[in-house]
């Protein structure tokens, strides 16, 4: 067989198969649906979003400030979060930062975490992780302890994460 | 539909399908049934020491084998992998259902011709010679690896992580391919149904690839599915008994000497070889290839 035949043979092969996959995600993620997304606009306009959802008194008590204490390598003290509702979901937003010694730094308003689904217990969502330099959003899943803590795990390959989030 | 396919799914969900195929196949099948294979051995009074110690040979060498896949692992997914991922990808595709099956078709053309290329090229045939050197045909010689047979992989799989695909989705498929494969190494299941034999590489098909007849030699590369062969004109039936081995036989059952025997015959072939230019050109042109005026070499 000739090269030329084998070259093209091949790549109609990848192009056809990879093209697909592509189409899917593609259709998945415009379709009005939209099956798997979450939002992903960084500043929120609150009283817009509110308007749009339902009162659930089982679950909305989440909605509010949480804190949540790091001790790690890179960044040793708290940041402080808002989680707000927005259509059905629950999305958490940076506040400020705290250091270990109590100084506060207003952080940009950025969204980290995203809860797809929430029962008033247990809930799923995908939590933004900053790696190396590159940022990942990764599966996540959410465990109430009681009302004003909840614990946030999450496992990017082999890396299990593992946060407790108090109410302010 | 298009809900089904595209559907997200977890990666915990993945990573425990893929370690129920993948993983833990070796429990439930691929050891029982070499038990099977050396029962089956014992009853046609095929059971002797040199089978026994070429097994003993073949898993031996997979030890070696998976020692450096280790350690190119860590360097080469961890690090570039991720990086041509970050950096030289089409949009990233989520995890669905629809990526993932094509994720492992496309591993599985990658492997059509990884394959292809270790048997015509001659680096490629020095290293992966060792797979085909087994005088036997069992489940034990599919981990019958040589030095370099986790290197030209890389280069192939590659082109997946730069269509979008996860890194580890692909090299999840890539073991899914391998294990498939590993699967296909038996004497005991002859020819399946015709759909089945059209479509799917099968221990037929396997064995063909295996055999040193002339009319076997290069042929049958596939993993998954045998029409990889039948679109790209390397497709031969089992016909003829297939005699297995290379056409060079090694003779020898000591694991060092099967790991690095490829290796150490292209470096004979290299000494013989006059000319850098040619010496180079001898790593990837085919493995029979020998510069005008001096000896040609045969390629199984």
């Amino acid at each position: 067989m000739k090269n030329s035949t084998l070259l093209f043979r091949s790549l109609l092969v990848i192009v056809f198969i990879a093209g697909g996959a592509h189409l899917v995600t593609y259709a998945s993620q415009n379709s009005p649906q939209n099956f798997n997304s979450y939002d992903d606009t960084t500043s929120v306009n609150s009283a817009e979003k509110t308007s749009q959802y339902t009162i659930n008194n089982e679950t909305d008590y989440i909605v509010g400030k949480w804190i949540v204490k790091y001790n790690e390598k890179e960044f040793k003290g708290s940041i402080l979060y808002e989680i707000q509702k927005e259509g059905n979901k629950f999305n958490a937003y940076t506040v400020s930062y705290l250091d270990k010694v109590g100084h506060s730094e207003k952080a940009k308003k950025t969204k980290t975490l995203s809860i797809t689904s929430f029962d008033g217990y247990k809930g799923k969502g995908i939590y933004e992780i900053e790696y190396e330099g590159e940022i990942y959003d990764v599966d996540c899943t959410i465990d109430m302890v009681d009302e004003n803590t909840f614990q946030l795990s999450y496992n990017y390959y082999e890396y299990n994460g593992f946060e407790t989030w108090k109410k302010q | 539909m298009i809900e089904f396919l595209s559907k997200k799914i977890d990666w915990i969900d993945i990573e425990y399908w893929f370690y129920i195929f993948n993983d833990l196949s070796l429990l439930y099948i691929i050891v029982p049934f070499f038990v099977v294979e050396l029962i089956r051995y014992a009853f046609l009074k095929r059971l002797n020491k040199d089978l026994v110690l070429d097994s003993i040979a073949n898993v031996i060498t997979f030890g070696a084998f998976l020692i450096i896949e280790i350690t190119l692992g860590i360097l080469a997914i961890t690090k570039v992998y991720f990086w041509i991922h970050h950096h030289f990808s089409l949009p990233h595709l989520e995890l669905n259902l629809t990526t993932i099956i094509a994720c492992i078709i496309l591993a599985d053309f990658a492997y059509y011709w990884e394959h292809r290329m270790m048997h015509r090229i001659g680096i490629g045939w020095a290293t992966h010679t060792v797979h085909h050197s087994s005088p036997h045909f069992n489940m034990s010689v599919a981990y019958r690896f040589g030095p370099f047979d986790a290197i030209l992989p890389i280069a192939f799989s590659l082109p997946l992580v730069m269509l979008g695909f996860d890194p580890i989705l692909v090299l999840l498929s890539e073991v899914f391919v391998q294990v498939f494969q590993t699967l296909l190494h038996t004497e005991i299941i002859g020819k399946l149904t015709k759909p089945v034999e059209y479509i799917f590489n099968t221990p037929s098909h396997h064995r063909v690839h295996h055999g040193s007849n002339r009319q076997y030699w290069d042929k049958n590369y596939a993993g998954i599915f045998i029409i990889w062969d039948r679109l790209l004109g390397t497709f031969e039936p089992e016909v003829e008994k297939v005699v297995y081995g290379i056409s060079e036989p090694l003779n020898s059952v000591n694991p060092v000497k099967v790991f690095f025997h490829g290796i150490a015959r292209f470096f004979r072939k290299l000494k013989q070889i006059n000319g850098i230019k040619n010496k180079l050109l001898a790593f990837i042109k085919p493995p029979d290839w020998m510069p005008k005026n001096d000896t040609i070499y045969e390629s199984k």
